[in-house]
């Protein structure tokens, strides 16, 4: 269970991403963060792991506050929080496999990774995920010779690899055509319903979040103005998060 | 209604502004009638002015005595880089100088073809002497010395040359300086066999220009194996986040600065002085500076990365060390190349200048042969510096589009 207690963020310009926001995730849970560009729900989402450092407020990882602990122990609490990203960020240069390794790097001993050998078996792992996302032929490409959506595929795999208790994904469809998306998003709702791993994601359509969300937040400057079933946003709800003038846009 | 409202902003009625405040002076002219840049005028214009007479601006003299030249620009047009191969081949033929009687010719065979024959000998100081020489190498350079019996030689006639039938025929009054005892006649004939060769000059330049493109590598190397690491703890993206990392960045940064702006010429003479003349203080003198110049570079590109693979390696709870190796050196490493080897295409442009003040390479054959006003060698130098330079750098270009 992920608990997050009056967080805050305010950047150094003075811009407040995230205001006071409280908010607890249950296991298991398909949570889709809805609002507009700038209202905050890449910031909450890189706060609870902290590769944005937040500037008052708790985060709780089931006993684990994680806003409290050391470089070291947050790299050891990392291990168990996978993340994917809009822009994919695999190294495009390395190959496909050598990107799905990398999601043990937390894991394996330093040394070793200095050489980079990892275990025999994390090989069979890494392979193994690959099958799962539906790519293992591409193991041995280089990643950029990958088209977007096996990007993110592999991205997917990578998180993985970490054997992860919670997924972040931060507009994981966001750079992604509407097919793709949709199979995209149906990797995540797989790991999410098979293995139990709670999912965080932030998007851009609400079609999307309707089909795949087990609970839906909508963030506006940085607070929160809905919290509920993916159901219950009706034409008056839509226009409170996203503005008097906006219409609906359909992903299919 | 926007359209109206445009037309209604340009149109000059309805409480437009004062159409005076617009009638000032525009393009050129607003630049002269202001006071201010009135007074910057006459500043720059003194400024001129004393630069001129400090630096001794006589652009006469560059057209009179443009002539001077030629001997240098001929020079530079006439490389010495071939000279023909030529046998030379030396007989020697008794000679006694005084004596008795009127006695027989000396003959003595030519290795190679043809006889020398001196007559008569013996010969009395100051009377007729005829050197033959027939039957030789046809059209070949002669030197003719009188050698005494202790081995000194000294020139009867030099640079003369053997007829179509390889024949030459001198007669002279052998001057009465000439003491009395038993000498040799020396003939040295050197012919021109037809076929090219490498001159000497052009040899020694291509050794010294192979010494310059290694000095300048070694530099590169040495310089690399320092700035790489040091480019690391350059670079704002990886080094932002504490106060310790802040101020490693700000002086390393200060450090490549620093080595980046002295003078490699200035280098080589005090590495001169510290290690001694020779190519190794030309390496040194390109390591110093090159570890500045590169360790910029290479922060730079550190800093020009995609910071999405850094950010996602960071969160599978990735050191430090591992971001670097896994997501920022798989970006940076073409980069790197690229940037070594226009390093190195620079430092053997450097290096032939570092020659010049005792750095070793060409430069310092180049400056030997100006100083003794040799022109064609000082060209031969000068054309294989310009052919070695050109062709690094399009070498360097090719690789560099292919690396990256």
């Amino acid at each position: 269970m992920l608990r997050i207690q009056n967080l805050t963020k305010v950047f150094p310009g003075g811009v407040t991403a995230v205001d006071n926001i409280s908010l607890t995730v249950p296991d298991g849970e398909f949570l889709v963060i809805i609002g507009l560009s700038g209202s905050g729900k890449s910031t909450l989402l890189r706060c609870i792991n902290r590769l944005v450092e937040p500037t008052s407020g708790r985060i709780w990882l089931d006993d684990v506050e994680l806003t409290a602990l050391a470089p070291a122990e947050l790299r050891e609490a990392r291990k168990r929080i996978g993340m994917i990203f809009q822009q994919f960020n695999l190294v495009k240069r390395s190959s496909v496999m050598t990107n799905v390794l990398a999601g043990r790097l937390g894991s394996v001993s330093p040394m070793q990774s200095l050489i980079g050998r990892f275990p025999r078996g994390d090989y069979d792992r890494a392979y193994a995920n690959l099958e799962r996302v539906g790519i293992p032929e591409k193991a041995n490409q280089r990643a950029d010779t990958l088209s977007g959506g096996q990007q993110q595929r592999v991205a997917i795999a990578r998180a993985l690899m970490q054997e992860p208790s919670l997924m972040l994904a931060d507009e994981p469809v966001a750079s992604l055509d509407p097919a793709t998306s949709h199979s995209v998003m149906k990797y995540l709702e797989e790991i999410n319903r098979q293995d139990g791993i709670t999912v965080i994601c932030n998007l851009h359509f609400l079609s999307l979040a309707r089909r795949y969300a087990t609970r839906v937040i909508a963030l506006k400057a940085g607070q929160i103005v809905f919290d509920g079933l993916p159901a219950e946003i009706d034409e008056e709800r839509f226009r409170a998060i996203y503005g008097e003038d906006a219409v609906e846009v359909e992903i299919r | 209604m926007a359209q109206t409202d445009l037309v209604r902003t340009a149109g000059a009625s309805q409480g437009a502004p004062d159409p005076a405040a617009f009638r000032r002076a525009v393009g050129p002219g607003a630049f002269i009638t202001s006071w201010r840049n009135f007074l910057f005028i006459i500043v720059g214009l003194a400024a001129l002015a004393y630069g001129w007479r400090v630096t001794q601006v006589d652009f006469v003299s560059l057209v009179v005595n443009l002539p001077k030249s030629e001997r240098i620009f001929t020079g530079l047009l006439q490389p010495d880089v071939v000279a023909r191969v030529t046998e030379t081949s030396s007989v020697q033929a008794p000679l006694q100088v005084g004596g008795v009687a009127a006695g027989q010719p000396s003959t003595s065979g030519i290795p190679g073809g043809g006889t020398l024959t001196v007559s008569p000998s013996p010969v009395q100081p100051g009377a007729q002497l005829t050197i033959e020489v027939s039957g030789a190498r046809a059209n070949s350079d002669l030197n003719l010395l009188l050698v005494d019996n202790v081995g000194t030689a000294r020139p009867i006639r030099r640079n003369e040359k053997t007829d179509a039938g390889g024949n030459y025929t001198l007669s002279f009054a052998l001057p009465t300086s000439v003491s009395t005892g038993g000498y040799q006649v020396r003939a040295e004939i050197a012919t021109a066999t037809g076929a090219w060769r490498f001159s000497e000059t052009f040899l020694t330049a291509l050794d010294k220009m192979v010494e310059t493109i290694f000095l300048a590598l070694m530099g590169t190397f040495f310089a690399l194996l320092v700035s790489v690491p040091l480019s690391f703890l350059g670079a704002r993206n990886l080094m932002q986040g504490s106060t310790l990392g802040w101020t490693v960045y700000y002086c390393v940064r200060m450090l490549f600065n620093v080595l980046r702006s002295i003078e490699t010429l200035i280098l080589a003479v005090v590495m001169a002085v510290v290690v001694g003349l020779g190519p190794f203080a030309g390496v040194m003198a390109i390591v110093i500076h090159s570890i500045g110049a590169m360790g910029k570079l290479y922060s730079e590109s550190i800093e020009s990365i995609d910071p999405g693979p850094i950010e996602a390696i960071m969160a599978t709870g990735a050191n430090r060390l591992q971001v670097v190796l896994y997501a920022v050196l798989p970006q940076v490493v073409p980069q790197f190349l690229s940037f070594t080897m226009y390093r190195w295409d620079i430092n053997v442009r450097l290096s032939t200048v570092i020659g010049l003040v005792g750095g070793g390479g060409i430069g310092y054959v180049l400056i030997q042969y100006i100083n003794l006003l040799q022109w064609n060698q000082a060209a031969t130098a000068l054309w294989l510096i310009g052919i070695v330079v050109i062709a690094m750098d399009y070498a360097s270009a090719v690789i560099r589009e292919k690396l990256v």
